[in-house]
């Protein structure tokens, strides 16, 4: 059995840790075994974009100290892993040895979808879920990670979904990280009319990739239409029945 | 940069500046049921418009990177580029003059009015007149300016800045225009006709064109290698502005200049298609110069006023630089999502959106205006239709960690404060798993407790922030490493 290291960023640690465990239950299906470093901590992504440089490298550091021996990486968020491709190698240029060893883990750094469909070459999951359902581009995934036909073909595929068209699909959800409670008012009327479009698909479930985005979308959707759903990808591709 | 933002300050002494108000007029423009309709209406449109244009090239990413090509090297060779602009513009009879700031170009431009005893100007919209607050300078000195463009002059009898780079007035409903044009532009009859509104403004604008002794224009580009400067329109205001009155004054900041020709053709292209999704606007003027003695048309002297600005101070910086490729198309600002939510008022300056978010605070300098380079949740949609080749949100990115380079503890205000703190302590803990993972768990029960989330959600703060909208994240029972202990205990058990 393949074994592939987990990536588990801090805000599924922390708040979403159902995200996590459907990744688990998702790759050992697939016949490989996930491992988890316990001493794995957080990216460094919320101090690399407010402009934190010697937070974000301490993390950096740290980050490729815990991962550096493995050989895949997988994680259920594309700015994480966004966060270890393209803004390490930026991060520690001063630093040649860990700038180089940055950019070596980063070519084995995935995202879930990605994993599955470019590594693995896995369409579907054998998952079944009766609902209707829109998919969410989030922003790093789709313009940064090229991640938009992966999810929705596995989507397409799990028995019983039916993919409907989302309105601005590929447009921000107001989440940003710091945004979101720097501006809560923008952000506030950005989610609002993701969500509308989301009301006016007559789907029942909102899909997305990104557990920033999902934050943001789940807990809106809970105050104000507590009736509507947002769930993971990794969630949705586990579920039977 | 304190000093840096008193002195650009002191150059603008008639152009009100409020990119410190930006959450006020920002949290008051989103309650504008009018103007949000409208944003709505138009981010949806717009970017399909400008999307079908794009496609009518064989290779839009091509074309896209070409044009962004060109804008790199326009700014990496600005010097040399702008000193065979001034020298061939000046061979083609022009009279180019290269002013340090908005009151220096002011000043300029007021004396060669007062000296040819003019009693107004009409104009051509331009953005960096309205950086400089020329029309302010002009009527301080007894000196009216009629803007042409009819956005621009629908704000300009208003007295508001403008909504959008491009649409200046596109926000204001047409009952109000009606209502203005009676007031201030000798319409007669109300009306909510589109066209009647354009023929009134037509007959009012058309007599002071009559009798203009002097046109005010912008300049969209200015070939180094002909000495050409080039004006796009769909109105031709710009055109009638600059072919009328006898003295045309054609104003642009630095970094208009582009190399030649061929490379201002594929800028054309990729301009009109990304502003307003022709594939050209109706009106092109290119002007080589004033009138020759064997040509019937044209104005009999020819000004350019070049306007630095600040442009040379931020050109310094290598980084910074890339601000100066931007040709103002305005495509950003219809793909942002912050800017289609709050439209151009909040951004407090002539630039709103993305190119306005990049462009303002580095001529102002970053006290008051960080809140323009955070309100961006990094989306990177204006990036991604960019024609120049800007990374509008790394540059944001660029400008937090100068301004973490910067920052001084003791002016923090308490909310900053608590934020920097947290960082300290998260810096701290990153490092160290075990007590990461007990800071998460305890985290976790915190907020799982009323009694202590309550409270928080009701002093400023990211809690209270966040839960303006949305409900606390709903804590798990357990944290996901947590879980894996336990699932791996379990493992082992068995």
């Amino acid at each position: 059995m393949q074994t592939v290291s987990l990536f588990i960023p801090c805000l599924v640690d922390l708040f979403l840790p159902r995200i996590g465990e459907a990744t688990i239950k998702l790759l050992r299906h697939l016949g490989l075994s996930p491992v988890y470093h316990e001493t794995q901590t957080c990216c460094g992504q919320p101090a690399i974009s407010t402009g934190r440089t010697s937070q974000a490298v301490r993390a950096a550091r740290h980050f490729i100290d815990v991962f550096k021996n493995d050989e895949i990486i997988v994680c259920p968020s594309g700015s994480c892993v966004y966060t270890v491709k393209y803004e390490y190698p930026e991060l520690l240029k001063n630093d040649p040895i860990l700038c180089r060893q940055a950019a070596e883990i980063g070519k084995r750094t995935f995202e879930l979808s990605q994993f599955m469909v470019d590594v693995l070459g896995v369409n579907t999951t054998g998952a079944s879920f009766h609902c209707q359902a829109v998919f969410h581009e989030s922003c790093k995934n789709l313009r940064r990670l090229g991640i938009s036909e992966q999810p929705k073909k596995l989507i397409e595929n799990v028995s019983g979904t039916m993919l409907l068209p989302l309105k601005e699909a590929d447009v921000c959800c107001g989440f940003g990280g710091a945004f979101s409670v720097q501006f809560p008012e923008i952000s506030e009327a950005i989610v609002e009319q993701k969500v509308r479009h989301f009301i006016d698909s007559e789907a029942d479930v909102l899909i997305l990739s990104e557990p920033g985005c999902l934050l943001n979308l789940d807990g809106y959707l809970k105050l104000k239409h507590p009736d509507k759903k947002a769930m993971h990808l990794a969630e949705v591709l586990c579920r039977t029945g | 940069m304190q000093r840096f933002y008193a002195a650009r300050a002191e150059g603008y002494p008639l152009v009100k500046i409020n990119t410190h108000r930006f959450k006020e007029i920002a949290k008051e423009e989103l309650k504008n049921t009018y103007s949000r309709g409208f944003l709505d209406i138009f981010s949806q449109f717009f970017p399909i418009l400008r999307k079908n244009a794009m496609e009518s090239f064989s290779d839009p990413q091509e074309a896209l990177e070409k044009s962004a090509a060109i804008r790199r090297d326009v700014v990496a060779r600005l010097p040399q580029l702008l000193d065979a602009f001034e020298n061939n513009a000046a061979n083609n009879g022009a009279k180019v003059i290269r002013v340090k700031d908005g009151r220096e170009a002011n000043t300029v431009i007021v004396n060669l009015a007062k000296k040819r005893g003019i009693q107004y100007v009409t104009k051509g919209k331009s953005m960096v007149t309205e950086e400089i607050g020329l029309n302010q300078a002009l009527q301080a000195n007894g000196i009216d300016a009629f803007e042409s463009d009819l956005g621009e002059f629908i704000t300009q009898l208003l007295d508001r800045p403008p909504f959008h780079i491009v649409g200046p007035a596109m926000n204001v409903p047409v009952e109000e225009i009606s209502d203005i044009f009676i007031q201030r532009a000798e319409m007669k009859t109300p009306t909510l006709d589109p066209v009647e509104l354009g023929h009134a403004a037509r007959v009012y604008l058309r007599n002071k064109f009559h009798h203009a002794g002097m046109g005010i224009t912008g300049v969209n580009m200015a070939v180094a290698d002909t000495g050409t400067i080039i004006n796009v329109e769909n109105e031709g205001n710009i055109r009638m502005s600059k072919s009328s009155p006898k003295t045309q004054v054609s104003v642009m900041t630095l970094e208009k200049v582009v190399p030649d020709m061929q490379d201002a053709l594929h800028l054309l292209r990729v301009l009109c298609r990304s502003c307003t999704g022709q594939k050209l606007a109706a009106y092109v003027s290119m002007d080589s110069g004033p009138k020759k003695t064997n040509e019937i048309d044209g104005p009999e002297e020819l000004f350019i006023i070049i306007v630095d600005n600040g442009r040379s101070e931020l050109y310094k910086d290598i980084q910074s630089r890339q601000a100066l490729q931007c040709i103002r198309c305005g495509a950003c600002l219809n793909t942002c999502p912050v800017y289609t939510k709050i439209g151009g008022y909040p951004y407090g300056w002539a630039y709103s959106g993305p190119m306005g978010q990049v462009l303002t605070p580095l001529l102002l300098g970053f006290e008051a205006t960080e809140d323009l380079f955070r309100a961006c949740t990094r989306c990177g949609a204006c990036r991604d239709v960019c024609p120049a080749g800007i990374d509008h949100p790394k540059m944001f990115q660029a400008f937090e960690t100068r301004r973490q380079e910067r920052k001084k503890i003791p002016g923090l205000n308490r909310e900053e404060m608590i934020i920097e703190m947290g960082f300290v302590i998260w810096g701290w803990l990153v490092t160290r798993p075990r007590l990461w993972e007990l800071t998460a768990r305890l985290t976790r029960k915190a907020l799982s407790l009323p009694a202590l989330s309550e409270p928080l959600k009701r002093i400023d703060g990211p809690v209270k922030h966040w839960t303006h909208s949305r409900t606390l994240p709903h804590p798990a029972s357990q944290t996901f490493r947590e879980h894996w202990k336990a699932l791996k205990k379990a493992e082992y058990d068995r």
